[in-house]
């Protein structure tokens, strides 16, 4: 017999010392490629389970071609949207991210889906604000899976800002989102925007500074920031009716921004129902007429 | 696991191996010495064998027509086109490239027993290492020149869908060329760590059972970041084995760029080499065990 | 004397999962071949020939014993060197041609492009497939591959040539052709060491015989050695009247009277004197009077069955 004991010694003793020396260049791998590596970067809930799909799609995903079987998912998505069928779309979508949880496209899309499209399908008020809340949600898991990725960060802001109209909290996204690398210029804009709408000038001062100091080499970005700043040293100490009256006059999208400050319930601003002027909130009389305003306010949406 | 844990635990690893080596070094040492020219001749030759095997041609041939078949996502948006077809591309050019493979390589030891085509070659100043070492780099090359065919065809189809596209207002054909090469090359060296694998199997079992085995580590090799995920899950001795085979299998998904590139995340250089580090020394172990099992094998 | 291959104490053991204990295909072989011999181990199938060879040429490991050619160990490349093999059935890859195939072989050898080239035209010229070396070996005929395989063996031109079963598969003619070419190499003073089924061949190439039957080398010699002084006279006959062969027949010592020929065994002058005249006088004419050796089959087949008995 050759050696055969011997060579199998050998061959043990060099497999495990090979493993040994090994071990650390893996650990330099998981290091360097966190999003496939790092299992702290997992979705709390990611489950092989629930993805949803024919056997040839699930096949693919164990066998490492969770790319592949996450596009074939997607083609899918594109025939049940050309099919109407929306309130079937949720679930692929949500095999569709779990299969690719960096498929950016997927995650904004599944958001919208869910925060606009559903929300205005559904009648119910309760509904509208399930779907809106879910939409969110998936938002969310996007930017915690993808924190490098400005769209992500830029979409959750942009559905508080435009959807939930939930300022605070566009603002901390759109910030975010304006920081990564590779932002488009108009994160940065919608960022000050959000303190515009609540007239927050205590942040909106920052902001625009901020905004100003980015994106040096496009001059429309300049143009567009150093005409918010002039506009707000002009105005920001008018009266509010005053300053309502100029916005009022200037467009249509500027008319919703200011109705968007009178509408019931707005948390910022008490509309006396004398006057129909705002005054700030806190105030026990209106800063235009003096009417008193009732003792408890709404709530803020 | 922390600094000085890692370099002790790599300092342990590399006497072992060392000592390995030494000890071992009559069974490969010579081959590397003095068999280099020996080494290419069979590396030439099994090249040469399988340029007039048919089914190699028909496989290179179905995979282009595959390939192309790709343009057919039309109804899609540029964005969406454009990763269907890298992601698919790729996909296609990783799947195939491991079915030829393990065709290739699964094929060569115990077939050139069975075929006794192993006899006159042995009765030759030849060593056996000599022969398992110009195996593998014909494998190498074949598979070489088949990515490389795959990947020119995908350049071609993206490059043709990118002039006949429009880009949208919002979306845009983005064929991201150079990170799509960089995906295929890094596929190609780990159907190179796969290959040396499934020397070292087949230079001990059957064909079936080297078939068998090769898709087995195939498959566990692509989903090594689920074992590590596994890891978490579970506390004690299940841990610590789910970690130690995450460390032992075949480190493939290291080299499976296609989630980024398809996603157009920039990719990680470092990762890339640290990958290609580990790749190596997996396939230095898997051929220096092969050609010590392939030494004691009776043919 | 100088030995260029010797084996002493070969014994091999196959063990299995079914049988533990192990077969033992060459039970405490020893044998030992000269420079310029050629040599021939002959035996039923099973006996153990091949696994000897292949033992020889490393292919398999023994049990226990040594093997030695040129005094070194088979795993010494400067052996493999001086060596050459033709495997049984031997199977080169298909796909190329007779020219490619020496090609490559010779290749292996570290000869330059000029060599290898020269060495290939003679090889081809010397097994008579100069005509056929491009055609691929798998649509040449079993004679045509079997003519290539003994040109790869000679691609070193070896001292020592190793060859299973040469001629086996082939029809009368390529037998022949087969025979031919390894009486040429004997004549240019190699040593050859032969297994083969075919004893008349064998007997006609072979300086020296081993009989192998379940492992064990149970007879070994010249063909004269085997065969044993020659005990039997035939008396070939012509025109030999019935009766008169039927007389014949009940003569001491005679064997039997067949066909014209009359065999006796152990006779002396006298009592073949007697046939001679009996012959003679029964009308039949004396063509010739002889004592033939036993052939190799004849040896091979007494032999073993004085081993089974």
């Amino acid at each position: 017999m050759r050696h055969r004991r011997r060579n199998f010694g050998f061959v043990v003793l060099f497999a495990l010392g090979m493993l040994l020396v090994q071990a650390p260049l893996q650990d330099a791998v998981n290091r360097a490629r966190p999003r496939v590596f790092d299992p702290s970067r997992r979705d709390p809930l990611q489950s092989i389970a629930s993805i949803r799909g024919p056997t040839p799609v699930l096949i693919a995903a164990l066998g490492g071609f969770r790319t592949v079987a996450a596009d074939l998912l997607w083609l899918k998505v594109d025939q049940l949207w050309d099919g109407g069928a929306w309130y079937l779309l949720p679930s692929v979508m949500e095999s569709v991210v779990q299969l690719d949880p960096h498929f950016l496209l997927g995650w904004e899309v599944y958001g919208w889906h869910l925060a606009y499209n559903l929300n205005t399908e559904s009648v119910l008020e309760v509904d509208k604000r399930s779907w809106l809340d879910q939409g969110l949600q998936v938002l969310e898991r996007a930017v915690t899976l993808n924190p490098d990725s400005w769209q992500m960060a830029f979409e959750l802001g942009w559905t508080c800002f435009d959807r939930a109209h939930d300022m605070p909290r566009a603002a901390e996204y759109l910030y975010r989102a304006s920081k990564l690398p590779d932002a488009r210029s108009f994160a940065a804009r919608l960022y000050y925007k959000t303190y515009e709408r609540t007239l927050n000038f205590e942040k909106l001062w920052p902001a625009l500074e901020y905004a100003q100091s980015r994106y040096k080499d496009e001059p429309q970005h300049q143009k567009l920031v150093k005409s918010s700043i002039e506009w707000w040293k002009t105005h920001q100490f008018d009266p509010q009716w005053h300053r309502y009256e100029i916005v009022r006059e200037n467009s249509a999208r500027q008319q919703r921004a200011v109705r968007f400050y009178l509408y019931p319930g707005n948390p910022y601003w008490n509309v006396c129902d004398r006057c129909g002027l705002p005054t700030k909130k806190g105030q026990p009389t209106c800063g235009a007429c003096g009417k008193p305003f009732p003792p408890t306010s709404p709530k803020p949406v | 696991m922390s600094a000085q844990v890692s370099k002790l635990i790599l300092m342990a690893g590399l006497i072992i191996v060392v000592a390995v080596l030494v000890l071992t070094r009559r069974i490969w040492g010579t081959a590397l010495t003095h068999g280099l020219p020996s080494i290419w001749r069979i590396a030439k030759m099994t090249v040469a064998e399988a340029r007039r095997k048919r089914v190699l041609q028909a496989v290179v041939v179905l995979v282009i027509l595959i390939l192309t078949s790709l343009t057919f996502f039309t109804y899609l948006n540029p964005e969406e086109q454009a990763r269907m077809i890298i992601d698919s591309g790729l996909t296609t050019i990783a799947a195939f490239g491991m079915l030829l493979a393990i065709f290739i390589a699964a094929f060569m030891i115990p077939h050139e027993i069975e075929a006794r085509t192993l006899y006159p070659i042995l009765a030759k100043p030849v060593r056996r290492a000599e022969f398992l070492l110009g195996k593998y780099l014909g494998a190498l090359i074949i598979l070489g020149v088949v990515v490389a065919i795959m990947t020119v065809v995908l350049v071609g189809v993206l490059l043709l869908q990118d002039s006949m596209v429009e880009d949208l207002a919002n979306s845009k054909f983005d064929p991201n060329l150079l990170p799509v090469l960089f995906a295929a090359a890094m596929s190609y060296c780990a159907l190179a760590v796969l290959t040396a694998l499934i020397m070292l199997i087949s230079s001990v079992a059957s064909t079936t059972m080297t078939v068998i085995g090769a898709v087995l580590l195939w498959v566990v090799g692509s989903m090594q970041s689920m074992l590590l995920d596994l890891s978490t899950k579970v506390t004690g001795a299940t841990k610590v084995l789910t970690l130690a085979f995450f460390y032992a299998v075949p480190p493939l998904q290291n080299f499976d760029f296609r989630m980024e590139v398809s996603n157009h995340i920039g990719v990680s250089m470092p990762a890339a080499v640290f990958a290609l580090e580990r790749g190596l020394l997996y396939a230095i172990v898997a051929l220096v065990v092969a050609a010590i099992f392939f030494d004691s094998r009776q043919v | 004397m100088e030995t260029v291959l010797q084996i002493d104490g070969l014994t091999k053991i196959y063990h299995s999962l079914f049988t533990p204990a192990g077969v033992k295909a060459v039970d405490n072989l020893t044998l030992a071949i000269r420079p310029g011999e050629t040599y021939s181990m002959v035996g039923p199938n099973g006996s153990g020939k091949t696994t000897t060879l292949k033992m020889v040429l490393g292919l398999i490991f023994p049990t226990s014993g040594t093997i030695s050619i040129f005094g070194k160990d088979i795993s010494d490349l400067s052996v493999r060197e001086r060596i050459g093999f033709l495997p049984e059935d031997a199977y080169l890859y298909d796909v190329f041609t007779g020219e490619e195939l020496l090609d490559f072989y010779a290749g292996l050898f570290g000869y330059p492009r000029k060599r290898r080239k020269a060495l290939v035209d003679e090889l081809l010229t010397l097994v008579g497939m100069q005509a056929n070396r491009k055609v691929p070996f798998r649509e040449c005929s079993k004679g045509m591959r079997q003519r290539l395989a003994l040109a790869q063996a000679l691609v070193n031109d070896p001292e020592v040539l190793i060859l299973d079963e040469p001629t086996s598969g082939l029809d009368p003619a390529g037998r022949h052709q087969m025979t031919r070419l390894i009486l040429e190499l004997k004549r240019r003073g190699k040593t050859i060491l032969l297994c083969s089924h075919f004893l008349a061949e064998v007997e006609e190439v072979c300086d020296r015989v081993g009989i192998l039957y379940r492992g064990a080398l149970v007879g070994e010699g010249t063909l004269a050695e085997l065969a044993g002084e020659p005990t039997e006279t035939v008396v070939a006959t012509a025109g030999l009247e019935s009766a008169a062969a039927a007389r014949i027949a009940q003569m001491p010592q005679v064997l039997n009277v067949e066909d014209g020929a009359v065999r006796l065994s152990k006779a002396t002058g006298d009592q073949l004197w007697s046939v001679l005249q009996a012959v003679h006088d029964g009308g039949g004419r004396i063509l010739e009077v002889a004592k033939p050796r036993l052939s190799l089959q004849e040896v091979f087949v007494r032999t073993i069955g004085e081993v089974q008995e």
